[in-house]
This record gives C-alpha cells, sequence and structure tokens, in this order.
C-alpha cells in the first residue's frame, strides 16, 4: 500500500474512533463540572488500566488525525501537494501519530 | 524468469485463476510486453492482453504489475520482482484475461464533456493561445486515458458510478484551464452537483502514485475546489514527477 | 437543518473552516493545560465557566459535530449502498449528533448559572 493510502484510511479510521469517542468526552466533561465529589471520581478513573489503554487508543487517533489533517489543508493550497513532499509528510502523519501514543503509553502504563 | 498470470475465459472458466509461466529471457526482451506477447507466442496462444503501439502512448496495454498499475510496454521487466504477478486493472469488469472492459470509465470521461465548448464565431484562422495559456495545459493534456489511476482508485471503487474519478477529472481540470473553452462555469458546477461527481475524492493520492506519465490528477482535483472558490492564481500548470520504475 | 443538506463544496468548506478552528482550540486548551494545570475542582470549574471560556467551548463542540457529520456521512456514502440502510443510518446519525449538541448546551447552560 503507498504511504499515503496509509495515512488516508489511517486519517478515516481515526475519525471513526474519534467520533466514537465523543459521547464518552462529553459524559466526563459532564461529570467533572458537577461537584467535586464527581471531579475526583473522573481523575480516579485514570487509575483504571482500561481507561488508559482507552485513552492511549484515542491520543493515537488524535494524533494521527491532526496530523493527516494538517497535511491536508496543506496540500489544498499546493504545499507539500507534490508526490515526493506528499509522501513525506504522509510518512510522518503516519510515525507521528503512532510515536505520540507511544510517548503517552510510556508516561501513563 | 517466472511469471504468474491471471487467466479468465468466461466462454469455458467458472472462476478466474492463476497460472505460472516460466521463461528465459532473451536479450531482445527489454520491457514487459516483450516477454507476455513471446509467453503468447510461444508457449500459449489464448493468452490474451491488449496493447498497440508498444511504446507508452496510446495506453492500451495497462495492467496491474505486482499489485500496482502500470504499462506494460515501458516496464523494465529486469527490475520486477519475481515471482511476477499480472493481474487485469482492478475494480474493472474483465473481458478476458489481462483485457478489462472499460465502457464505465469511458462513461465518466464523456461526463465531464472532453472537448472545447465555445459558440463564439470562428476566427479566421484558429483560435489562438499565448504561451502562458497554453502552459497552463501542461500536466494535464499528456494524459493517455490508460486507466491505471482510476482502477487503483478506493473513491471510484466505492462508487464507480457516480464518482468522475481521476482521469476524468484531471481532463476536466484540463478543458476548466482552456483560455479556449467558454463554459468553465457550467463546467465547476457540475462538478459541484451533487455529493459524488467530484467530492468522493479523498486526496488519497493513489492515483499520482501509479500514474505512468507523471501527471498529478489529485492534485488537478484541488485545484478545481480552489476554482469553484475563486482562488486566484490557481490555474497554472501542473508539475510532473519521475515515475518510478522499480516494482 | 442546513447542515443535513450540505453537499459538495459547502461540505468540503465547512469540513476545512470547522477543523482550522478545533486545531486553534486544542493547541491553546493544550497549551493552558500545560503552563497552568487546574489543580483542583475550584480551579477547574472556574477555568470552564469564565464566559469566553463557554462560548469558545460550546463553538469547538459545534465545529466539532458538525465535522463529525460531515466526516461520518462520507464514510457512510462510501461504503453503505443499500439506500434503505442509508436511510436509517444517517438520520439517526443526525439525531444522535443533535442530542450530544443538546447535552452540551445543557452543561455550559447549567454552569454558566
Amino acid at each position: 500500500m503507498p504511504v499515503g493510502a496509509l495515512a488516508s484510511i489511517g486519517h478515516r479510521l481515526s475519525g471513526v474512533v474519534l467520533a466514537t469517542g465523543v459521547p464518552f468526552g462529553i459524559y466526563l466533561l459532564d461529570r467533572s463540572l458537577r461537584s467535586p465529589q464527581a471531579y475526583r471520581w473522573v481523575l480516579g478513573l485514570c487509575d483504571d488500566i482500561a481507561f488508559r489503554i482507552a485513552a492511549i487508543v484515542f491520543v493515537w487517533a488524535l494524533s494521527h488525525h491532526l496530523l493527516a489533517g494538517t497535511r491536508h489543508l496543506l496540500s489544498d493550497v499546493d504545499i507539500g501537494s507534490q508526490l515526493p513532499a506528499a509522501r513525506r509528510s504522509a510518512w510522518i502523519a503516519n510515525i507521528g501519530g503512532v510515536a505520540i501514543a507511544l510517548l503517552a503509553a510510556g508516561a501513563w502504563l | 524468469m517466472h511469471f504468474s498470470i491471471f487467466r479468465y475465459n468466461p466462454e469455458h472458466d467458472d472462476k478466474p485463476y492463476m497460472q505460472d509461466f516460466r521463461i528465459d529471457l532473451e536479450s531482445s526482451d527489454l520491457m514487459l510486453l516483450d516477454v507476455i506477447l513471446r509467453i503468447k507466442n510461444v508457449q500459449d496462444d489464448s493468452l490474451t492482453i491488449r496493447r498497440s503501439c508498444r511504446e507508452g502512448i496510446c495506453g492500451s496495454d495497462a495492467i496491474n504489475i505486482n499489485g500496482r498499475n502500470g504499462l506494460a510496454c515501458v516496464t523494465n521487466v529486469r527490475k520486477l520482482r519475481e515471482p511476477v504477478e499480472l493481474r487485469p486493472l482492478p475494480s474493472f469488469p474483465v473481458v478476458r484475461d489481462l483485457v478489462v472492459d472499460m465502457s464505465r470509465f469511458w462513461k465518466q470521461y464523456h461526463s465531464i464533456r472532453p472537448y472545447l465548448v465555445n459558440d463564439e464565431p470562428p476566427p479566421e484562422k484558429e483560435r489562438l493561445q499565448s504561451p502562458a495559456e497554453r502552459e497552463r495545459l501542461d500536466g494535464s493534456y499528456e494524459c493517455i486515458m490508460c486507466g491505471c489511476c482510476t482502477s487503483q482508485c478506493p473513491s471510484s471503487w466505492w462508487n464507480p458510478d457516480t464518482f468522475v474519478g481521476p482521469a476524468g477529472l484531471l481532463q476536466a481540470y484540463r478543458f476548466i484551464s482552456d483560455s479556449r473553452d467558454r463554459a468553465t462555469g457550467e463546467r465547476l458546477q457540475d462538478l459541484n452537483r451533487d455529493p459524488y461527481r467530484l467530492f468522493r475524492c479523498r486526496t488519497i493520492m493513489n492515483c499520482t502514485e501509479v500514474c505512468p506519465m507523471g501527471l498529478s490528477p489529485s492534485r488537478a482535483i484541488e485545484r478545481i475546489r480552489l476554482r469553484m472558490l475563486d482562488v486566484e492564481g490557481h490555474g497554472g500548470g501542473l508539475a510532473r514527477h519521475r515515475v518510478p520504475t522499480v516494482r | 437543518m442546513a447542515v443535513i443538506t450540505l453537499t459538495g463544496l459547502r461540505a468540503w468548506l465547512v469540513q476545512r473552516a470547522t477543523a482550522v478552528y478545533m486545531l486553534a482550540f486544542i493547541v491553546l486548551f493544550l497549551a493552558r493545560f500545560v503552563i497552568a494545570p487546574p489543580r483542583s475542582y475550584d480551579e477547574w470549574h472556574g477555568l470552564m465557566s469564565g464566559a469566553g471560556m463557554i462560548a469558545a467551548t460550546v463553538l469547538f463542540f459545534a465545529a466539532l459535530l458538525t465535522h463529525a457529520w460531515v466526516g461520518l456521512r462520507d464514510v457512510v456514502l462510501d461504503y453503505v449502498h443499500v439506500v434503505a440502510l442509508r436511510a436509517v443510518l444517517l438520520p439517526l446519525l443526525a439525531l444522535g449528533l443533535v442530542a450530544l449538541g443538546t447535552w452540551i448546551v445543557r452543561i455550559f447552560w447549567t454552569i454558566g448559572g
């Protein structure tokens, strides 16, 4: 698979992951703002290993989606739209997303 | 050299299969097409492939070579990884062996009105262009309509009847950019009339990856969108890139 | 229901505009968290209940839900070709996004007093 195609399907996959995460994010935001007890409950979730793994997947999805999205925004206005540059930026998005997720994993696991 | 070639004759095969061929290269075997034709002449004359000029201009011998679309006639056979897997263009209906039915591809091409639209009375001689106006056609007029790009475009796989596809859109850009054409507005409107014709493109860039002429349909599509927004300075010619030869 | 009829160039443009706003919001929000992370419920609640913050956050979620609509609708248009299934999925998706939007408005309505 060409590296650009990988960046593209990753963009779609990460978008679906992010969209799935939105209701949970709104729920946590809602709880965290209700009362000091609820706020502490939300913070307490971070001790849960399953929650941390989900958060790391979310970090990958967010970083890949932002990097690949920025790549498209720039390409639209002719920055990096030529094949060699587009290949380089696709590598950056693919590796960058995974690298940031690995950093998060290193910090949280 | 070892080849694994897609075979299918709808008249007596229930389903397609891959057939192995082994042939010693001769000094006259330069391009992949030379070897395919020798296999056909020497080993199995039922092997079917479409070809015409055998020098990369007619666009008829586009096939899938080791997973990547390209023209058999300009592919250096000695640089291919073995076994060399040859298949018909993916996502196009197979007529027989390596020959595909291009009618849907042509239908999309015709839908963008691939000709100059100009009702003004013709001048005494031809309709002239300045060198700068002519330059704007660079990077799009060279297309040989081989179908390599559209066949390998995921957006065309999912919506082949409604998405024009990279080849058709590159030609749309060619006529949108032409100073002699008077239908630019209509052309842009037509491509924006539904969420399919142009806007299925997700800039995956497989088209640009596989184009045997080094053209950038993906860039043409981005430029058409900018033209729709009336962004100045984005009607120029498109740069070409070197075509990777190793597969 | 202008959002639902977002097609072609308009959908594409909205996708870009919302993306740029969200990118700016996320970068600034993360920067605020790195420079001065809220250390207690009161600090967190105080941060999120300023008028400017409420406006920016509500706008962020409006952008997010619109962006998600265009993006997920594209996924459906690409992979779902059974018309009846599409006719069920797309309104369901729209309904879900509207519900999330209402939820957000309620959260900040309460917090804004």
